[in-house]
């Protein structure tokens, strides 16, 4: 895996000119709840549309990614992983985007082929750890696994969402 | 307790570096132990189109069809009718084809009317009019994934769950209609590939098998799932990495005649 710190300003630009007012977990310590896969869908609404404004670099130029409107959102515990299916298609780039509210959350994003075997791309940190990306290729068509985990740095479940978009 | 995104990422832009872990180089995918996300993206037929179009223009024209829509009570056709129609979309995008955008604009409004979601969508759906009228494709396509996941969230929240997949599957079907008619009509090895979905034609197949019976009313759901084992079957490569010309063929038969039975009454 490469690393790619080179868009961190621009991020965090955008970042704060969101002005959200997310719940930040890492903040404000409460009894851990039992983890389930559903969270209350504006958290998921807030974190997808956190991470559509750190894809914006990505979407325009000259040989622009384009953003489904489809996503992915559940809850991880720390130190956990989850798996995510997706069918891609050979010959386009895609680029994948995971977060969680806890700004303290290590986060590791990476993709499977479909017999388990890690796939080259590029992962792009960003200079809070609950934001990162993976921009990759389909080497042929068929089904792939996204694996998203959550590292120890967390200390409580997260509600997280991925986005992606191809060209 | 709530506090600014901003403030809280400019602290944490000075003291936080991620720390990059390597993942491992290969997972078993029969661990009982993974867990894997209940809920699936269904590829947009722009995002086949797009890697089709890599291997030199295809006339996605000819795949412009303007069918008469005739609605009856049957929610679920309504809903795979709307799948169905927004993935023509799509099509006559990737054909520059504005007089169809347009018409397909109109009738997803109509549509979404139909399954009760029409406030939702109809702001999208003059997006989509406007936009075709001015030739501003992005904005197009946009707008109909827009439209589509919009229907899709609506749906949802109105415990409208049964219809959810069947919109999916609509949109599929049309994609998947189109993309095997293009093949047949200009067959290559390395685009016959793109038809390689055995594992998302099974999950497409679990998930309308699982839908209660009365989701499921009607003579063309008794079609569905015959047809999907049939596709399963036939979407596969075999071992030089291709899905052979009479394959490609077959499959553009069958999705021809499930779309052609969806839009009859």
């Amino acid at each position: 895996m490469r690393f790619d710190r080179s868009i961190v300003p621009l991020v965090l630009l955008i970042l704060g000119l969101c002005g959200g007012s997310l719940p930040l977990w890492g903040q404000d310590p409460a009894p851990a709840e039992p983890s389930t896969e559903v969270e209350p869908p504006p958290v998921h609404e807030e974190l997808k549309r956190i991470a559509e404004q750190v894809a914006l670099p990505e979407l325009s130029g000259d040989h622009p990614f384009i953003l489904r409107e489809s996503n992915w959102s559940g809850q991880v515990e720390p130190g956990k992983a989850r798996l995510i299916q997706v069918q891609l298609f050979k010959r386009n780039e895609y680029s994948f985007w995971f977060v969680v509210p806890d700004r303290k959350a290590g986060l590791n994003l990476s993709l499977y082929n479909g017999k388990g075997e890690l796939v080259e791309g590029t992962n792009r940190k960003y200079e809070t750890p609950n934001i990162v990306s993976l921009m990759t290729s389909a080497g042929e068509t068929g089904i792939y696994y996204l694996r998203i985990s959550m590292q120890t740095t967390a200390e409580r479940p997260q509600p997280w969402t991925v986005i992606y978009a191809y060209r | 307790m709530k506090s600014s995104l901003f403030s809280v990422l400019l602290v944490g832009a000075a003291v936080s570096v991620g720390i990059a872990q390597e993942p491992p180089k290969r997972i078993d995918l029969n661990d009982p132990n993974l867990v894997v996300v209940d809920s699936s993206v269904i590829p947009i037929p722009l995002e086949i189109f797009s890697s089709l179009d890599k291997l030199g223009t295809q006339d996605w024209s000819k795949q412009v069809e303007s069918r008469e829509i005739k609605l009856d009570a049957n929610r679920s056709r309504t809903a795979m009718l709307f799948g169905l129609v927004v993935s023509d979309g799509f099509i006559a995008v990737q054909a520059q084809d504005k007089e169809a955008v347009r018409r397909i604009g109109r009738e997803v409004l109509r549509l979404s009317s139909s399954l009760g979601v029409a406030s939702s969508v109809e702001q999208h759906a003059n997006a989509i009019v406007n936009a075709a009228g001015q030739g501003d494709w992005p904005v197009c396509r946009k707008e109909l994934d827009r439209t589509r996941q919009t229907v899709l969230n609506k749906m949802a929240e109105l415990r409208d769950d049964e219809l959810v997949g069947l919109v999916s599957l609509g949109g599929w079907l049309g994609g998947t209609q189109a993309l095997a008619s293009v093949l047949k009509q200009n067959y290559s090895v390395e685009g016959s590939d793109l038809l390689n979905q055995p594992e998302l034609v099974k999950q497409l197949k679990d998930d309308f098998n699982t839908l209660p019976a009365r989701a499921k009313r009607g003579k063309v759901f008794g079609q569905i799932s015959q047809t999907l084992d049939h596709l399963q079957s036939l979407m596969k490569t075999d071992a030089s990495g291709a899905i052979s010309k009479g394959k490609v063929i077959e499959i553009s038969l069958s999705t021809a005649n499930l779309v052609e039975a969806i839009y009859e009454i």
